[in-house]
């Protein structure tokens, strides 16, 4: 008989006899309300046991995967509040539950959130984009969040509201690591605010991926303002290579009253790569996401360049 | 828990109870015996089960039956008229574009919402439009060529309208 | 239809673009697969699954899910029979290490017990309430790991045919050959080129995931549904596993959701709820979810040590191969599989001397098994990518070295491995090679590593084959038995019954076209009936590429047999007509049926109808054959594929560019479904080529991607090349023991494919990867540690 080697067994990351995509497997209450104030009503007394159901294809996701398993499911899609795109001045303001669909025909973002049009573009499929929100999108908190580079690069506010009333977020400080946000389990997010850019602002979005429909390996958003060749404004933002989203801020620094010439795009992409703070995971290494970081900021810092009008 | 849902299905009013956590794709199979929508992953990553609610293609793996109170269902059955098949069905069939066909019926309800959005698409826009649907059969060529072919037809139809 | 639709060849309907038969039931939604089948009175099944890769049960509790109503079996309430789910090798070289449930379990996601109950929600619950107590062992991912003395037995006693052997090492199987003298084409050689190969453990990806309904019958039978490639061999298997007398077991035909191997064995689940309903004496479903599919199959993961010699003017002296096989958990046809790796090597080139050694190894992983090619895309790889290698050394062309070396007319050829040998009758490699050359531009492609922008692309070829189906001239140790049974009804159409599966790739349409072909007979009144084992008789699986040469041979001699005896009654009939040979059987457009009738004298006919009425009414018989039939040989049908790639050098992103596609099928039958076999051939190999894998998660056993295809990608349709870009030919021949001149296709499809991606981006680049998937992450990391970026 061979030797037996016996293992502490290490518990399974996924309980295979648990998972059931087939079906829902978890039994909840649910409500449809109408307005954020009922919305917050809910969610404030059922506590960390409710979660709200924007799109569905992260939440019923994961309570397929038993991942979570809430008592109680907010439905928000029926909140007319939460469910708009609205030009109001110095900024556009697009509901949390805002299909990505809807924003993706928006002529504004189209026209004036270039790399917001593109991020969105990039994700999914059809069928998803016609379920999934932008508030879903940044609530779930995914290190490659799709929305969050280029919201990051814009600056957008986030209005949360809870039952002390709303407040704005921005939404530099809204991610605190995967899958956590600054939101309580009270509180929603209401509203995505886009500071218009000053006039002569490019932007860009890219993102490396497996397969044409996919998360993101890498992916990155830059605002970029010339004036006769020499950057006056730059913001850069990544995903997928830290545990949030995050701002390049010393390539930004560095960028920063220079000339886009080869040798200085070359050295933003040097120093993109000490920013960032890949891992390793099934998706890709993260060696090949911190050298491709350095690239596709190259890439879009060019991308934008050339979308400056004008040109 | 749950409650009984209205909604007009393939064209016709249904009203049924469902409980609050099933799913829209197994209502319609196992409760109302519509079939065409597939399950392929559960988890909104092949569009096999896709539907058109209120016209738009959306995956009823993960849509709540609940949620459909009051809005419109379109399955693959619903897009014959008198038992004549749609222009992108049949040119499915004309171009070879099906081998085991269990992804079809997907294909077909997002290709008919594409031309309906886009009557002129160019192949950028076909691919990019489908690529929520997973085919691992066809290499999607006589996909694409299928629904370029129903463009084609459709524009000739209504030319041929405007004529008279 | 009228004269004038005749092709060149005189054909009517082979060659010709026709509808599918079952297209409107499926762009209507209406066609069932064996997930859309509901019974009354069905209970929903659910598996338990071993959490752990290799586990034994010390205490199982079923007492909470039984108190839920719920119908349970575990390891304890199945036969105790050791066997082999697949049954296509002849019983005497099986390995058998299956059980329906066990107790010790040799992966994550083997199965350990099942339930049953009124629907799938509380069959979930109770799968949830049974409780186990575990022995946890390390698991072994790695063969050659698996392979070291002192590691803990996946297996200890199995049965090899009827006799009990012990595994040691956990080596599962080996098969070693040799021919002449390798070491001395070694020595003699001018060029020895020796690399190692690692593929990957892909997934089949079928849509349809496994789905299986059984119905317990009053008389002790059963009747099952379910995703298989083979009815007759499932029926076969629940009978001897369950004891019930074969005529008492039927399986259903159905549409499968594809399928690629994956459903040549019969799958576990079809046993499980076979199981579950005869203890339960109600009809029960089980439908796997995604992810417990993802943990019921997989690829062959291979491992090649590979040593080739030539002679300066480009002959090839000497091929050696070492294969390791990593099979995971069971064997499904492990040992065959070592001798068709041996038989794709040698019927690729003519490598005069040959050793080769086999081993396959058993691991905590999924069980493997075919996936379309049979482990012919893995080697195909690794010999284009070294033939490429030795004419470059050679400083020969690639093409031309392959039209010095490989196997063609009039050689002999054993793709099935070495019980089944043939002789090459027909070979359309030279045409394909040339004109592929000339579509995709081959002469004018850039020197490899000369490149020097950030995006470089490269053109590369790559050449296979794959057999037609797995007959041979002598008795081996492949069953390759099919038949089917034709009659024509009294108002002149056809019933076309056989149990023959068509996985969607239309092989069934082409036996129709073979039939109308053959009989005269308009093709829209051949119908194709879903049969089942009770109405069939025997076929051993579509697999092999052997749907249309072998089934449609069958359907063919069958077309025949019926047209022999149609004229002979229409002789009687027609009262002066001298005997069969003056007649003749042509559809008649008004008729809507076939015509027997009388060259030159329009008055002197009979419709087929009629003389089936006829026939039965004046007594003389039906108009119907049973045939069977076994291949006498599996001519290669090959295929070339040209690759044009895009190698981003900064990201190592790659984009198939364009693609000509060259199939030697013989007869083309349906031009649409062929070139869609090249269509998905492609996508499926540059999915092989540049992005599937299963990788385990080394602490738990698990796979990486959990069974999620969120990271399990397959290629969509904006990653593939556009139409315009994507060029198919088909070469002109005739393969004189096929049906009507056809020959295979499905596999060939695939075969090359990676072999000729690997060879584009060495060719744009100048760097040659030797583990697939060949992924950016690799091609970058490689270009820097080269310092070619």
């Amino acid at each position: 008989m061979t030797e037996r080697k016996f293992v502490k067994p290490l518990k399974p990351k996924v309980d295979v006899n648990r998972v059931n995509t087939r079906i829902l497997p978890v039994e909840f209450e649910y409500f449809e309300p109408r307005t954020v104030k009922e919305v917050v009503e809910l969610l404030s007394k059922y506590g960390s046991e409710a979660r709200i159901l924007a799109g569905g294809t992260d939440l019923i996701v994961r309570m397929k995967q038993r991942f979570i398993e809430p008592k109680y499911i907010v439905n928000i899609k029926k909140v007319k509040e939460l469910n708009f795109i609205e030009d109001r001045g110095d900024h556009l303001a697009i509901g949390a539950a805002t299909k990505l669909r809807e924003i993706e025909k928006s002529g504004i973002v189209r026209k004036r959130f270039v790399a917001l049009y593109e991020a969105v573009r990039s994700m999914a499929g059809v069928q998803i984009r016609n379920m999934a929100t932008i508030g879903g999108n940044l609530c779930n908190a995914s290190p490659a969040a799709d929305t969050a580079p280029p919201l990051l690069v814009f600056e957008a506010k986030l209005k949360i509201v809870g039952p002390d009333g709303e407040k704005l977020v921005p939404i530099s400080e809204f991610f605190l690591g995967p899958g956590k946000t600054v939101l309580k389990h009270d509180e929603v997010l209401a509203e995505i605010w886009i500071p218009y850019q000053p006039e002569g602002t490019g932007s860009a979005f890219i993102k490396i991926a497996r397969v044409a429909m996919d998360l993101a390996k890498v992916n990155v958003a830059v605002a970029l303002r010339t004036e006769e060749g020499v950057v006056k404004s730059v913001k850069i933002a990544l995903g997928a290579v830290a545990p949030t989203p995050i701002r390049a801020y010393k390539t930004e620094e560095f960028l920063t009253g220079k000339e886009l010439s080869e040798a200085t795009l070359e050295k933003a992409a040097e120093i993109v790569k000490t920013e960032v703070k890949p891992i390793t995971d099934i998706r890709s290494t993260a060696e090949y996401r911190r050298e491709v970081s350095g690239v596709i900021v190259k890439d879009a810092l060019l991308k934008a360049y050339e979308r400056i009008s004008g040109r | 828990m749950g409650k009984i849902i209205r909604f007009r299905l393939n064209g016709r009013p249904v009203s049924i109870y469902v409980e609050n956590n099933e799913l829209l794709l197994n209502v319609l199979r196992e409760k109302l015996g519509v079939m065409s929508p597939k399950y392929g992953c559960g988890i909104g990553e092949c569009g096999a089960c896709t539907v058109l609610l209120d016209g738009e293609p959306v995956l009823s793996c993960l849509t709540l039956a609940v949620e459909v109170d009051g809005k419109d269902v379109v399955t693959a059955e619903g897009l014959a008229k008198d038992s004549e098949l749609d222009v992108v069905q049949r040119a499915f069939i004309e171009e070879g574009a099906i081998q085991c066909g269990y992804c079809i019926p997907g294909f077909i309800l997002v290709a008919k919402k594409l031309l309906e959005e886009n009557p002129e698409p160019d192949e950028d826009f076909i691919r990019e439009y489908i690529r929520g649907n997973l085919c691992r059969c066809t290499g999607y060529v006589n996909i694409v060529r299928a629904i370029k072919r129903a463009a084609e037809e459709l524009k000739f139809h209504v030319g041929k309208n405007k004529q008279v | 239809m009228a004269s004038s639709s005749l092709k060149q060849e005189g054909f009517r309907y082979i060659g010709k673009r026709t509808p599918r038969k079952d297209g409107v039931a499926k762009v209507s939604g209406q066609m069932r697969y064996t997930y859309d089948i509901y019974l009354p009175g069905m209970l929903y099944g659910r598996i338990l699954k071993s959490p752990y890769p290799h586990a034994k049960i010390k205490n199982i509790d079923v007492s909470e899910a039984e108190k839920m109503g719920a119908v349970v079996i575990t390891f304890k309430d199945v036969p105790k029979k050791k066997f082999n789910i697949r049954l296509v090798s002849a019983d005497r070289v099986n390995y058998k290490d299956w059980e329906v449930l066990t107790d010790h379990p040799k992966y994550v996601g083997d199965y350990v017990a099942a339930v049953a109950a009124e629907t799938e929600e509380l069959a979930q619950k109770a799968v949830e309430a049974i409780k186990i107590e575990w022995e946890v062992f390390e698991p072994l991912l790695d063969p050659f790991e698996s392979m070291k003395d002192g590691r803990p037995k996946i297996h200890n006693k199995i049965l090899f045919g009827s006799k009990e052997i012990t595994v040691k090492n956990n080596v599962a199987c080996r098969l070693d050959y040799s021919e002449g003298d390798v070491e001395k084409a070694f020595k003699e050689a001018d060029v020895v080129i020796e690399r190692t190969f690692k593929t990957n453990r892909r997934y089949h990806m079928q849509l349809e995931p496994k789905v299986t309904v059984a119905k317990p019958e009053p008389d002790g039978g059963i009747t099952v549904w379910t995703t298989t490639q083979t009815i007759h061999n499932t029926r076969i298997l629940i009978s001897q596993v369950f004891d019930i007398p074969m005529s008492k077991v039927n399986v259903k035909k159905l549409p499968i959701g594809g399928s690629f191997g994956s459903s040549i064995q019969t799958n576990l689940v079809t046993l499980v709820a076979v199981a579950l309903a005869l203890k339960a004496g109600r009809p029960v479903k089980i439908a796997l979810s995604r992810e417990e599919d993802m943990y019921e199959h997989s690829s062959y993961q291979m491992y090649f040590r590979l040593k080739v010699a030539a002679r300066k003017d480009g002959t090839i002296l000497a091929g050696e191969l070492e294969n390791t096989m990593d099979i995971g958990g069971h064997q499904i046809q492990a040992y065959p599989l070592l001798g068709c790796l041996l038989g794709w090597f040698v019927s690729l080139y003519k490598w005069k001397n040959i050793k080769y050694k086999g081993i396959a190894v058993y691991t905590n992983k999924v069980p493997a098994c075919a996936f379309r090619g049979y482990g012919n895309p893995q080697i195909t790889w690794a010999v284009e990518s070294v033939i490429d290698e030795l004419a470059e050394a050679l400083g020969i062309d690639p093409i031309e070295l392959r039209l010095k070396n490989y196997v063609g007319r009039g050689d002999l050829f054993w793709g099935q491995g070495p019980t089944v040998k043939s002789v090459v009758k027909s070979d359309g490699v030279p045409e394909l090679l040339k004109k592929g050359a000339e579509l995709i531009g081959w002469y004018n492609r850039p020197q490899p590593g000369e490149q020097k922008g950030r995006f470089r692309r490269g053109i590369g070829l790559g050449r296979g084959f794959h057999t037609s189906g797995a007959g041979g001239r002598i008795s081996g140790e492949v069953i390759d038995f099919t038949g089917c049974i034709l009659k024509i009804n009294e108002d002149g159409s056809v019933d076309y019954i056989t149990a023959l599966q068509d996985h969607g790739g239309g092989s069934l349409d082409a036996h129709a076209k073979i039939i109308a072909e053959e009989l005269g007979v308009p093709l829209e009144k051949i119908n194709i009936i879903w049969a089942d084992t009770q109405t069939t008789v025997y076929d051993v699986c579509t697999h092999a590429s052997r749907g249309t040469y072998v089934g449609g041979e069958a359907a063919r001699r069958a077309a025949r047999e019926v047209k022999k005896k149609l004229l002979e009654y229409a002789v009687r009939l027609l009262g002066d007509v001298v005997n069969p040979e003056a007649l003749n059987i042509k559809p008649d457009e008004e008729l809507g049926q076939g015509v027997i009738y009388v060259e030159g004298m329009p008055d002197k006919k009979i419709t087929v109808g009629e003389v089936a009425r006829e026939a039965w009414q004046r007594n003389w018989g039906s108009v119907a054959a049973v045939v069977s039939y076994r291949a006498t040989n599996s001519p290669p049908a090959y295929t070339v594929y040209f690759v044009e790639v895009e190698v981003d050098t900064e990201t190592g992103r790659l984009r198939p560019v364009r693609v000509v596609a060259g199939a030697d099928v013989g007869t083309v039958i349906n031009p649409d479904l062929a070139a869609g076999q090249l269509h998905g051939g492609f996508a499926q190999g540059w999915g092989m080529a540049v992005l599937e894998d299963t990788p385990y998660d080394p602490e738990t056993g698990e796979l990486m991607c959990r069974g999620f295809i969120t990271d399990y990608k397959i290629m969509t349709a904006q990653d593939l090349p556009k139409v315009d870009d994507f060029t198919v030919i088909f070469a002109s021949t005739h393969e004189p023991t096929g049906p009507f001149g056809a020959k295979g296709l499905g596999e060939a499809a695939l075969n090359p494919v990676a072999g000729a991606v690997a060879n584009a981006i060495y060719n744009a680049i100048g760097v040659r990867l030797y583990e697939l998937p060949i992924t950016p992450e690799k091609i970058l990391k490689a270009l820097k540690e080269r310092g070619l970026k």
